[in-house]
């Protein structure tokens, strides 16, 4: 069997990256009250 | 669904055209996740005021449970037209930006004592658990890539460990959507079945959070089976499904070698890259938001409103759960592969039970 890596790489960024990066804007807007406190 | 979603991704970044195409295409799926699961909670609310207002004695039914079974009766009665399909696939996407948000919940302390104790079982019930697979699908006669993937999914991370092993191991399609109905089936049985034992052998809260996130395969189910018990066991589900999906890769990775030794699927090269294509990378995101809030970065209010938002991004998740759900498609796919599956879930939940309370005695969660 030749050596190759092991699977096929993606199309564009993976979703966990995506999910990371709203996380992370919307702990930022928080952080800086850009957004009115979230109620549950 | 979710293999769709995290294969060809209707995120990723083609162009500006075709991204915006794909946001409007999720729109439909997205408001239909928020009307399910808000109804959930709706339902919950009116139920546990109407109850306080009566005086009336009834148990207070989570609205991650109604969320999950209005789901499961749209898909399974009416279906799930099209249009709403996209939208819905992307519950796993919240899941995710959920976990992420959750590690405002956690001192960094905390992640490093349950995530070392996690980890330590993890090891444990792993190397039980993939053995008593291989031994249970050869007693079945399964192919063997077959188990490969099924012991993948119940001693791992479920659909995302199935997916990652898939091409690794070079698995037939077939196998694969096998696989995933089995986990998927599962894992809906135990959403009812956990609670349930959890509460008869009156599991603390950390406890049961831990057998939780150890036995429940899929981290979605995982998620809910906890958030079922108590807020604070949720949080401890998660944590200790998080732990189990950061070994993800070097799982595969095993199993690639393996499968490549005996020539049955190529070679793997470079074995860091491979680790880290395959690491998830959320759980990064998750320790990178807990370390701030250990640092001080956020006040008090602003980690409530962290809370607050991580609750939010479950709630679309749960309704996704149900709603992905069919029953009729589940039950295509043959009961052998099931059967498979439910005697090693069976199994796993006992083992991962025996290690809690053995943790819960001699390791103080």
């Amino acid at each position: 069997m030749p050596e190759t890596t092991a699977s096929k790489p993606r199309r564009g960024l993976s979703l966990d990256i995506y999910a990371v990066a709203l996380a992370l804007v919307l702990a930022l807007l928080v952080r800086f009250n850009l957004i009115p406190a979230i109620k549950w | 669904m979710a293999t769709a979603l995290a294969s060809s991704g209707p995120l990723s970044l083609d162009g500006p055209v075709h991204l915006g195409r794909r946001i409007a295409a999720l729109i439909p799926g997205l408001l239909l996740l928020a009307a399910v699961g808000y109804a959930g909670k709706f339902i919950e609310q009116s139920i546990s005021g109407y109850t306080k207002a009566h005086h009336l004695i009834f148990p207070n039914i989570e609205y991650v449970l109604w969320a999950i079974v209005l789901g499961l009766v749209i898909s399974n009665t009416v279906g799930l037209p099209r249009v709403f399909q996209a939208g819905v696939a992307t519950y796993e996407f919240w899941l995710k930006a959920g976990i992420v948000l959750l590690g405002s919940r956690f001192l960094l302390g905390d992640i490093l004592h349950l995530g070392g104790i996690s980890l330590l079982l993890v090891a444990v019930a792993l190397t039980l658990s993939l053995s008593f697979m291989h031994l249970l699908g050869r007693s079945f006669h399964l192919k063997p890539k077959l188990t490969s993937l099924l012991a993948v999914g119940s001693a791992i991370c479920g659909v995302s460990a199935i997916i990652a092993a898939k091409p690794a191991i070079e698995a037939d399609d077939e196998d694969a959507s096998y696989a995933i109905a089995a986990i998927l089936a599962l894992g809906a049985i135990s959403l009812f079945t956990f609670p349930l034992i959890g509460h008869s052998l009156h599991l603390s809260d950390k406890a049961y959070g831990l057998w939780a996130g150890l036995a429940v395969d899929n981290t979605a189910e995982a998620t809910a089976a906890g958030a079922l018990y108590s807020d604070a066991s949720g949080k401890i589900a998660v944590l200790a499904k998080t732990t189990r999906n950061a070994l993800i890769g070097f799982v595969v990775l095993a199993y690639a070698i393996y499968w490549a030794s005996r020539g049955e699927a190529h070679a793997v090269g470079n074995k860091a890259a491979f680790l880290w294509r395959k690491f998830p990378k959320f759980v990064l995101g998750f320790l990178l938001i807990s370390l701030l809030a250990t640092l001080g970065f956020f006040a008090k209010p602003q980690l409530t409103s962290l809370a607050n938002l991580s609750r939010w991004s479950f709630l679309l998740t749960f309704a996704g759960v149900g709603l992905r759900t069919s029953f009729r498609e589940l039950g295509k796919q043959g009961w052998r592969p099931f059967v498979v599956g439910a005697i090693g879930e069976v199994f796993i939940a006992l083992v991962t039970l025996g290690l809690v309370y053995g943790a819960d005695r001699f390791l103080h969660l």
